[in-house]
């Protein structure tokens, strides 16, 4: 028998004593744990999302007070679908000037067209641009938004699309061959209407035949009927507008912030946001919030080692007359002090195993419950700090109180009573 | 020949609310190697601080405590802790096993503490096996303390005082608390080692059952050894009938 092998069958034989110990650092690593999953994962999540859809900008007529007021509550919508108000198309051409003029700028800034040997120039592809045209309208006698969109353009601009229903080589090749009488329904808006693929459906007595059902994703496309922007424009007496302009840079890193500044800038009538803007406030929600459960969680923490500090403290003192008897037959102070901190390494390595995996669960139901939707990563990482932190909470608990104790006299420790 | 244990002017002062309270008063006494020693002497006659001071676990005040030429209370805390596990063997009267280890893992706990040497596991078991059958306790090799007797306890306490092989076996009260019949198997069990083992054997105890088994038998009274009596038994008697 070794002193570890000591510690360890007090342990097994006093599994109650120890139980407010694990649970305190349980609760402690669990509740960091579950908030350093949640965190990250969220922020992961919102970077991928701006990596997918490569920095897009939307630039969308300008909505100020005062052409707020013209606008009736019939004709202004969203703030993502807006109606009344468009950007005329002549515009457009300037808009793409602007926004070129602005990137190229913001490279040349970064450095990052400078010529390098061996490696030359850093061609950037152009930007797609993708307008759409909103309005509104009835089918079979229910309202529907009708959105003419230059479907290749759109796919390009919105890789993500999959269709629900329909049967085709790809999805790409499909949407982005639909011809001028040819249109694709959002999925809620096919599921509330009955309409799915192959059917015809007349907008404004235009007939058109239904090509595919767009899987849902969560955005105001899920409502949405979509048709040519011709005919769109032809519809709603509309020609020569748009509603909206999406743009996807077509180069990694692109400084596609510089470009909304400069169009906000120079262009008047439109407004220009970039995914970075909304994912920035969405880092600062998440940041703002993690903050602030780390604080709580930290005061939690805190209370919680007082707490197992006080519970090992007791603990240890009713083993008064054990540690007296151990020294008695020739432990010294050192090896006294070791059987405790063998017994709670083993105690912390334990709890901060079980307040990890009890993090992820709490990760879980934080993330359904909170309705975050981010799609959760459990680093590796994450278990040796869970392990860490369980550790040094039970030894650093023990280590004062043991310290003290290792120092009584033996003779003193004869009148206290055993505990069994 | 020089004695195995000299102590000479043992003092130890305790200060308890504030009082002064002289424990020993400049005890000296020599013990022989392989002496069966019994202290007696009524409560607070320091029989046990002075057991105490001679087994390495209360400092005296003043004086020394040579064991086999090692003045003990000039060793560092951790030679006292080696000396102590080497050296001596201790019985205790209710201060005696672990509750969380079975019979064997208590005999052999002292071992786990020696720091020089290997520990040959088998060769351990097979010691703690033999003292335990010495004992007539193999029967209980796995029990728990809390499933032995009064006496069953004391005998494995005697197992593990025996189980580093010291020099001396140092009992403080071995018998209190057992009825008479345990009582005489427990003397006895200590008689036998003393005499089978060679060991050197001190007791202390209030009864007087010990006293027929002893080859020296020392009566203290007031922090002092009285050198003035012929009969230990009447002088006890005599304490008790007075005191």
């Amino acid at each position: 028998m070794k002193i570890l092998v000591l510690s360890l069958l007090d342990l097994v034989r006093r599994p109650r004593k120890n139980l407010m110990l694990v649970l305190a650092i349980v609760i402690a690593v669990a509740l960091l744990t579950s908030l350093s999953i949640v965190s990250t994962s969220a922020n992961t999540t919102i970077l991928e999302v701006i990596s997918k859809t490569g920095h897009t900008l939307t630039v969308r007529p300008v909505i100020t007070e005062r052409s707020a007021d013209d606008i009736t509550s019939d004709t202004l919508t969203t703030s993502e679908v807006v109606f009344g108000k468009y950007i005329p198309e002549h515009i457009i051409p300037e808009i793409e000037r602007s926004y070129d003029k602005a990137i190229k700028a913001g490279w040349e800034r970064k450095g990052g067209l400078v010529a390098r040997p061996g490696i030359g120039e850093i061609n950037i592809e152009p930007p797609t641009w993708a307008p759409r045209l909103y309005g509104k309208t009835s089918l079979d006698g229910n309202p529907v938004i009708v959105t003419g969109v230059d479907f290749y353009k759109e796919y390009f601009v919105r890789f993500w699309w999959d269709l629900a229903s329909g049967e085709w080589p790809t999805d790409a090749t499909r949407i982005r061959q639909a011809g001028e009488n040819e249109a694709f329904i959002g999925g809620v808006l096919s599921q509330a209407r009955g309409i799915g693929a192959g059917d015809t459906v007349t907008v404004n007595g235009t007939p058109f035949k239904v090509m595919g059902v767009l899987q849902e994703t969560n955005s105001a496309d899920d409502y949405m009927l979509f048709i040519p922007i011709r005919a769109a424009q032809r519809m709603f007496d509309k020609a020569g507008y748009v509603s909206l302009l999406s743009v996807r840079a077509m180069c990694p890193n692109c400084p596609v912030g510089d470009a909304m500044v400069e169009l906000n800038k120079t262009i008047t009538g439109i407004t220009a946001t970039s995914q970075l803007d909304i994912a920035g406030v969405q880092f600062e929600f998440f940041n703002m919030l993690y903050n602030f459960l780390l604080a709580v969680v930290t005061a939690t923490i805190f209370v919680a080692v007082l707490s197992i500090f006080n519970v090992v403290t007791g603990s240890l003192y009713a083993r008064t007359r054990e540690i007296g008897l151990l020294k008695a037959i020739g432990a010294s102070r050192c090896q006294v002090l070791r059987i405790f901190l063998y017994e709670h390494f083993a105690l912390g390595f334990t709890s901060g195993a079980v307040g990890y995996l009890v993090g992820i669960g709490m990760a879980i139901v934080l993330n359904a419950f909170l309705d975050i939707g981010a799609i959760l990563r459990v680093d590796s990482h994450l278990l040796w700090r869970a392990l860490a932190l369980g550790i040094l909470c039970s030894v650093l608990a023990v280590f004062v109180p043991a310290l003290k104790l290792t120092r009584i006299k033996i003779t003193e420790t004869f009148r206290t009573q055993w505990e069994t | 020949m020089d004695a195995y244990i000299k102590i000479r002017g043992l003092r130890k002062i305790y200060t308890l609310s504030n009082q002064r309270v002289d424990a020993l008063r400049g005890i000296d006494l020599d013990i022989e190697r392989s002496g069966f020693v019994v202290f007696v002497g009524h409560s607070g006659s320091g029989k046990t601080t002075l057991v105490s001071t001679i087994g390495g676990l209360t400092r005296p005040t003043e004086g020394t405590v040579v064991t086999d030429g090692v003045d003990i209370w000039k060793l560092k805390d951790r030679e006292l802790s080696a000396f102590r596990n080497r050296t001596i063997g201790f019985v205790f009267q209710s201060f005696s096993l672990l509750p969380t280890l079975d019979v064997l893992n208590n005999i052999v706990m002292p071992v786990i503490f020696r720091r020089n040497g290997t520990i040959d596991v088998t060769a351990l078991r097979d010691k703690a096996l033999s003292l335990l059958s010495d004992l007539e306790m193999s029967h209980k090799v796995n029990a728990y303390p809390s499933e032995l007797s009064g006496g069953e306890q004391r005998r494995v306490a005697i197992a593990r005082a025996l189980v580093n092989d010291p020099e001396i076996l140092l009992a403080d009260e071995p018998t209190g608390e057992l009825d008479i019949r345990t009582e005489q198997e427990v003397i006895d069990i200590f008689r036998h080692i003393n005499t089978e083992y060679r060991k050197t054997i001190i007791v202390v105890s209030h009864s007087l059952s010990w006293i027929d088994k002893a080859d020296t038998v020392v009566v203290m009274k007031d922090g002092q050894v009285r050198t003035d009596v012929q009969d230990p038994v009447q002088a006890l008697m005599g304490e008790v009938c007075t005191g």
